[in-house]
């Protein structure tokens, strides 16, 4: 497998429309293109072999599955994860030979995605810096009445930075990453500490993805029963995940249904004396 | 009496759904997506350039929040521009109080429940039709999310233009805490179940016989106590790392880098590896 101009030049587009201040917008940008899951479709698509982009895809997409950036904040920038990691790592996975399936080759696209997400952070605060003088700029051209370049500030200038700090980098890294790879496959051998610690460090890091998540919705200490009550669904009682979401839904009903009751006293004391009586 | 249009208002929900972070920077974040929304609103409220260029000017203050769930704050400035424009006692200071006020609690909101909670049941449910390599799962994914975005921002959008300044009220409110609450507690058990299903962490480390029979598998052992138990206990550790130890994500990857780099030394990690 190898990647030629005009892949690479795909996947450059695609990393500009998918990163966290992304050209695609928030929706279909940042939380559609940039998950992990579906630039995995999408490499998997532009590469040729759909069910390996998938499959490592997924293994990735389990690690950012609670990527949020909370007042801008980027800890992993998604365009590297999804289209500089993922694409490496199926060169990676098809140069030597592994089945995209086991656990080894998903391991390797994890790690692979994840270093490139954590050094791609500059990506971000490189656009999110040249964004400033179009800004600049723009502010400028409201405060003289031309308000129709507010377009041109907002959906049009914003390309020139994506160019410098999406497409260029995704470009190069994509279409030199063959030789790229072979040079990692030449020197580290794979029952060496290095490569070994590597996949390890893999498997390791879905959980901090996943305790990011948990940061933002355990308040008290109880709630980890709950967080306990849905890993104890799926790992000792073998429900898969729509199946957990459905036993949660009805907990939650219930719970929804227990708090209302519980306003209703308030409201009923409000409003004292009007149907009361019907009520007894 | 001036009233906006449908056109007017479908404009300027498109206008933010699309290009509210498309012109980020860390100094205006989503100011410049504020302003292109509320442009077709300020065109067709007032006729001349000069109160046109007045108008657009009170968005240029600092803007940012969750901008799916924000869209609601568009909406609720777009119903004060209308009143303003029929001479309701609507000024700069009351228009920028009500945004800065929504912009906390609503990127609470939409980080907990948008991104938090939906966003990983479907990215959940998605991984699970993934088996095998199909793209079913990412294909369920596109389409749902979109589809279920687009138009949950629409309605935001609409609800607030229709309520205006009295949103305020509707949205802090006991019944929005009840399901507020409900609904992380469904995101809490999904989580525990992606945890489950979707993070594998095992050890390798086993104690040897004399004779080279296996007279302790420690994963086999701690199976029969609590199956997967090492991905929650990992979870967990990196939960206290980063909300009781105030760590950054960043720096508890590299903790990470370090426990798995002495475990391989230690032989309790073994990802047995061969070309």
């Amino acid at each position: 497998m190898t990647i030629n101009v005009a892949q690479a030049a795909i996947l450059g587009l695609c990393a500009c429309l998918s990163s966290m201040p992304g050209l695609g917008g928030t929706t279909f940008g940042n939380y559609t293109l940039g998950r992990p899951l579906i630039g995995g479709l999408i490499c998997g698509l532009v590469l040729g072999n759909v069910p390996m982009g998938i499959m490592l895809g997924a293994a990735v997409q389990i690690v950012y599955i609670a990527l949020v950036t909370p007042g801008g904040t980027v800890s992993a920038d998604v365009r590297s994860i999804s289209y500089i990691g993922i694409p490496l790592a199926m060169l990676y996975v098809s140069s030597v030979g592994l089945d995209p399936a086991t656990a080894e080759a998903q391991g390797f696209a994890v790690s692979m995605a994840a270093t490139v997400g954590t050094v791609g952070t500059v990506l971000f605060y490189g656009t999110a810096t040249i964004n400033l003088v179009w800004q600049h700029m723009g502010l400028e051209w409201v405060k003289k009445g031309q308000l129709k370049k507010l377009y041109l500030v907002d959906m049009v200038l914003p390309w020139i930075s994506h160019i410098l700090c999406s497409f260029i980098p995704t470009f190069i890294m994509c279409y030199f990453g063959s030789s790229m790879v072979q040079l990692i496959k030449d020197y580290l051998p794979m029952d060496g500490l290095a490569m070994k610690t590597l996949f390890t460090v893999g498997s390791l890091l879905p959980a901090v993805g996943v305790a990011i998540l948990l940061k933002q919705v355990v308040s008290k200490p109880v709630d980890f029963l709950t967080f306990f009550f849905g890993f104890t669904l799926c790992a000792c009682m073998h429900l898969n995940l729509i199946g957990c979401a459905i036993v949660g839904g009805f907990f939650a009903i219930i719970n929804y249904n227990i708090r209302c009751l519980a306003l209703r006293p308030a409201a009923a004391a409000a409003g004292a004396g009007d149907d009361d009586e019907e009520d007894i | 009496m001036k009233k906006l249009s449908k056109k007017a208002l479908n404009h300027s929900f498109l206008n933010w759904f699309y290009g509210h972070l498309t012109c980020f920077s860390q100094e205006h974040m989503q100011t410049f997506g504020y302003m292109t929304a509320m442009l077709p609103i300020v065109q067709e409220l007032y006729d001349t350039n000069e109160e046109q260029t007045e108008k657009v000017l009170t968005y240029s203050t600092f803007f940012n929040t969750e901008p799916q769930v924000g869209s609601i704050v568009v909406g609720i400035t777009a119903g004060m521009e209308e009143a303003r424009a029929n001479g309701e006692p609507v000024d700069d200071e009351t228009i920028n109080g009500i945004r800065a006020g929504l912009m906390g609690p609503l990127a609470g909101i939409g980080d907990s429940l948008v991104v938090g909670t939906l966003l990983p049941i479907l990215l959940g449910i998605a991984l699970g039709l993934s088996g095998g390599g199909s793209p079913l799962g990412a294909i369920f994914y596109i389409l749902v999310w979109n589809i279920a975005m687009f138009l949950i921002m629409r309605f935001m959008y609409f609800k607030g233009y229709e309520l205006g300044g009295k949103a305020v009220e509707v949205l802090v409110g006991e019944k929005a805490n009840a399901i507020r609450d409900s609904i992380i507690m469904l995101g809490t058990m999904v989580i525990g179940g992606v945890t489950a299903s979707w993070i594998n962490i095992s050890t390798s480390f086993q104690m040897l016989g004399g004779d080279g029979s296996v007279i302790v598998d420690l994963q086999k052992t701690l199976n029969d106590v609590y199956p997967s138990i090492l991905s929650a206990v990992f979870v967990l550790i990196c939960w206290y790392l980063l909300s009781k130890k105030r760590l950054s994500p960043v720096m508890v990857m590299l903790i990470l880098v370090a426990v798995a780099f002495v475990g391989v030394l230690l032989g309790f990690f073994n990802p047995n590896l061969s070309y």
